[in-house]
């Protein structure tokens, strides 16, 4: 499904990736953790295309990125983001804020799209709520419509930068609670995540990104139980002191 | 010198103002509808990745701000013509001389409306496979447009009282109509106070009427 080949991305002088090699498979859940800096949401970013690569291949569903006669747009309709500042619509109705895409970029009449904008809120649990606005929405309600939001354009694989790091402690596991469900039903993700609990438990492959390259990667059984990076080890050290 | 302050006057002077104030609503009306077109493709020029482009909007920006309106509106009259032969009617040169001047002005507002809306909102439009464009139009654009209001309405009020310089040009907007009342009844303390008048309580109106756009709008908080 992605395929990242000796991937380098630098801002200016400053090096982040440095050399990343990435497969995820159809259907597989790859979780990505580090400490902070190291670099993952400059991966995600670029399986995106919201930066441009330095150097490298990335190849998303038979797709080249870097090849010029790629469709750049169908590309990002392939690959759904979502993002740690959720970043909705904040003039639009819940509701609107999903059909946006079917309508202007899949071209789906209005009430076609809002019988799909309809099933998806009721799939992450808001049916309820199609017709407010975001402001009044808690974090974890809003990132649940994120989530709607990027699976309206039936992408292949959906991408989360850290979906869960802008929210209060009570509302993280109704957000956990919905990419449980998708990946139940088959959907390719790729998580950058602090939330160990979620990637031993939902991971098929755990990647440890630490200063720009893979540190380490595993099954999470193995690679939580025996981490062999010094480096790996004082991050979970870390992050278990801090959960 | 004996000085008799004569209401009388004013009551006089008012109907033969209203004229004038036609004109200078259409002239800002007018000047403001196409100094907005200017100034939302000139604000946006600022923004773009291409720096000839974006020189260009400063370039025009900077000249219209960096120089009196006085000077624009002469330059506009009688400069152009004697170099390109060709006569533009006054109040032609005056609508086009307020568009100019006040789209330089609402070019910053623009800028700065679009500039001030989250990054994040162009990356969750792309995310969703809208063009740079559509994200613009359907998600950047609405969200900056609210913010451009309150500056907007001000814009309209110092436009408006702009317009007034163009009596230098001889268009027979308020202010002239005041000069020529005067110049038949002598009566400057009674007509200027009236002009006066009349331009504030347009100017309030516009105030009174963006109060109220503006609150209806932070009723409806965020959006
Ligand atoms: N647009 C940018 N311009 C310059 N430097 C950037 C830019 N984006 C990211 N960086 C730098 O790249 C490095 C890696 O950033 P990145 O956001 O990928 O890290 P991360 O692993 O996601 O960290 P975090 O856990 O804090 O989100 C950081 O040092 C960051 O300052
Ligand atoms: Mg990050």
């Amino acid at each position: 499904m992605i395929h990242i080949k000796n991937l380098h991305k630098s801002f200016g002088d400053l090096e982040v990736v440095k050399g990343v090699d990435l497969h995820v498979r159809e259907r597989e859940v790859v979780c990505i953790i580090g400490p902070s800096g190291s670099g993952k949401s400059t991966v995600l970013r670029c399986i995106n295309r919201l930066e441009e690569i330095t150097s490298g291949s990335i190849v998303v569903d038979n797709h080249d990125l870097y090849d010029p006669t790629t469709d750049i747009n169908d590309i990002r309709t392939e690959a759904g983001m979502v993002f740690q500042q959720f970043n909705l619509f904040p003039h639009l109705s819940v509701l609107d804020n999903i059909c946006l895409g079917p309508l202007k970029v899949r071209k789906l009449t209005r009430k076609e799209a809002e019988l799909l904008g309809r099933q998806l809120l009721a799939k992450v649990g808001l049916a309820e709520k199609a017709d407010v606005y975001p402001d009044q929405l808690s974090g974890g309600q809003k990132q649940r419509v994120a989530i709607a939001r990027a699976l309206a354009l039936q992408p292949k694989v959906i991408l989360f930068d850290e979906p869960t790091s802008a929210l209060d402690p009570e509302l993280v596991g109704e957000v956990l609670e919905v990419m449980k469900k998708l990946a139940q039903e088959g959907m390719t993700m790729v998580v950058v995540t602090h939330e160990m609990g979620f990637a031993q438990e939902v991971a098929d492959r755990v990647i440890f990104f630490d200063q720009g390259v893979i540190k380490e990667e595993g099954v999470p059984r193995e690679l939580f139980a025996n981490p062999k990076e010094p480096r790996l080890r004082d991050f979970l050290g870390k992050v278990i002191a801090h959960g | 010198m004996s000085f008799q302050f004569e209401t009388k006057v004013m009551g006089e002077t008012l109907p033969l103002l209203m004229s004038g104030v036609k004109l200078t609503v259409i002239i800002t009306l007018s000047g403001l509808l196409i100094g907005f077109v200017l100034g939302a493709g000139f604000g946006l020029l600022k923004l773009s990745p291409r720096l000839w482009l974006k020189r260009l909007a400063g370039i025009y920006v900077e000249t219209v701000r960096g120089t009196p309106l006085i000077v624009q509106v002469m330059f506009l009259y009688f400069g152009l013509p004697m170099a390109t032969g060709l006569r533009i009617p006054p109040l032609a040169a005056g609508i086009i001389a307020i568009a100019i001047n006040s789209g330089a002005y609402i070019a910053e507002i623009v800028r700065g409306a679009v500039q001030s809306i989250d990054r994040g909102q162009m990356e969750a439009g792309r995310s969703i496979g809208l063009t740079k464009g559509q994200t613009m139009l359907y998600v950047i654009w609405p969200q900056a447009f609210k913010r451009m209001i309150p500056p907007l309405g001000n814009q309209f009020i110092i436009s408006l009282k702009d317009t007034s310089l163009l009596t230098v040009i001889g268009v027979a907007e308020l202010t002239r109509g005041g000069q020529e009342i005067i110049a038949v009844n002598f009566r400057a303390f009674e007509v200027w106070l009236t002009v006066g008048l009349t331009y504030l309580v347009m100017t309030m109106s516009i105030a009174w009427a963006l109060k109220h756009v503006e609150e209806r709008l932070s009723g409806a908080a965020g959006r």
